[in-house]
């Protein structure tokens, strides 16, 4: 048995679909989703500025339908289950918020393995952010070896960090920071779990 | 039964002595890539393991357009390293055999399926053909030929770069993959007809081989 962590990205990597857009659609957000993204087409933007302009859109809903929606999106039920059946070792580092995440990782059963943004609540309802997921950070704590699994650009320095950093394709395309520092890329999601059950 | 295997393909080089500007596994040999060659003949295998590095993203997406269900792996010390640190990255969580292709060895379809049918340890040659060639010596015993050594002047073979062999014995090296296999010696013999892509003669050869159905 190795002696591994495994840490995962949640966004296109544990999901099926990137979580913010697909709920955007049920929400009526699409627009101001797209508006938001446009206002940034001049150039990046840093991801804690996008972030914090997310929740800002976000924030007008409930903490609980936010949850109730977030927990409904579509997973990639193989990779799921890898995580389910070894929760003892699994963790998911996200910038979403904690409070939004409830429903989804009691599903995925990392209730207690999430490296995720923080938000003060008031009556089911977001006051304000008051920290921001920093992936770096989080692999600096890291003590034993691990094996990070993502597809965007935030992910690359914990795929770069790993022993085994994995780029997965399985939803949209590998950014260009990962395809830079992956030791591995994979684009099925059956491959993938059949790769880590081997690191297990 | 079937044996336990992960197929690696060798693919982080560069084609410099072609003169290609990519790497060698993605030359065109009669209107197909040679690494889509190599796919098509590996049809059955459930394990493929294709190693990059010089414009790795060019070979992924070429592969990706014939097959999804691959395992890239990166090689990023591909310029001081030798195929050998490939295979070894690409060894490590495998099956129990490795079979090891280079990406730049066109291998007649015939054998391939021999190489595939074949349930044990083996290290292959040919009949030398390349300007510079690493031969193999072997010796027979009950009927089997056996690989004894590697050598730059004696053989009767010439080293082709396919072998296969227990992954757990190719998970560390750096320079040439003969090197891997050197402290396991002796190793079954298997005899290929193989063409490897080094120089721009080489590849007129092996375009005239596949032109030519294999003669």
């Amino acid at each position: 048995m190795s002696r591994y962590v495994f840490l995962f990205d949640l966004d296109s990597t544990i999901t099926r679909e990137e979580i913010f857009p697909a709920i955007s659609k049920e929400l009526g957000l699409t627009e101001k989703l797209r508006a938001l993204s446009r206002n940034n087409i001049w150039g990046e933007i840093p991801y804690k500025q996008r972030f914090l302009q997310g929740v800002e859109l976000f924030k007008e809903f409930p903490i609980s339908e936010m949850c109730k929606k977030i927990g409904e999106i579509a997973l990639n039920e193989k990779l799921a289950e890898f995580i389910r059946n070894n929760q003892d070792r699994c963790y998911i580092v996200t910038n979403i918020l904690d409070v939004w995440l409830e429903e989804l990782a009691a599903k995925l059963r990392m209730e207690r393995n999430l490296f995720c943004s923080k938000a003060l609540v008031k009556n089911d309802y977001i006051e304000e952010v008051f920290s921001i997921v920093d992936k770096n950070a989080v692999i600096s704590q890291m003590v034993l070896p691990f094996v990070a699994v993502g597809d965007g650009n935030n992910d690359a320095e914990m795929i770069e960090a790993a022993e085994i950093g994995i780029g997965y394709g399985g939803v949209h395309d590998i950014a260009p920071a990962v395809l830079a520092s992956a030791s591995h890329v994979v684009y099925q999601e059956d491959k993938l779990v059949e790769f880590l059950e081997r690191l297990v | 039964m079937a044996v336990s295997r992960t197929v690696i393909i060798s693919c982080a080089g560069m084609g410099n002595r072609l003169g290609l500007g990519s790497t060698k596994a993605l030359v065109d040999i009669d209107g197909k890539p040679l690494i889509i060659r190599h796919l098509e003949m590996l049809e059955e295998e459930r394990d493929i393991r294709v190693v990059v590095g010089y414009q790795a993203e060019k070979v992924i997406d070429v592969v990706r357009k014939y097959r999804e269900d691959i395992l890239f792996v990166f090689n990023r010390r591909y310029r001081e390293t030798g195929t050998g640190a490939s295979v070894a990255l690409a060894a490590r969580y495998a099956n129990q055999y490795v079979l090891s292709l280079d990406g730049d060895l066109l291998v007649h379809p015939e054998d391939m399926e021999k190489i595939l049918a074949c349930d044990h340890e083996f290290i292959s040659g040919g009949v030398p053909g390349t300007d510079d060639p690493w031969m193999l010596q072997t010796y027979e015993e009950n009927g089997r030929e056996y690989v004894s050594s590697f050598s730059k002047n004696i053989g009767t073979y010439e080293w082709n770069g396919v072998t296969q062999m227990k992954s757990q014995k190719m998970q560390n090296g750096t320079g040439h993959v003969f090197q891997m296999l050197e402290p396991y010696l002796p190793v079954p013999f298997l005899e290929l007809r193989t063409r490897e892509i080094d120089t721009v003669n080489d590849y007129e050869r092996a375009v005239a081989w596949v032109k030519n159905k294999f003669h």
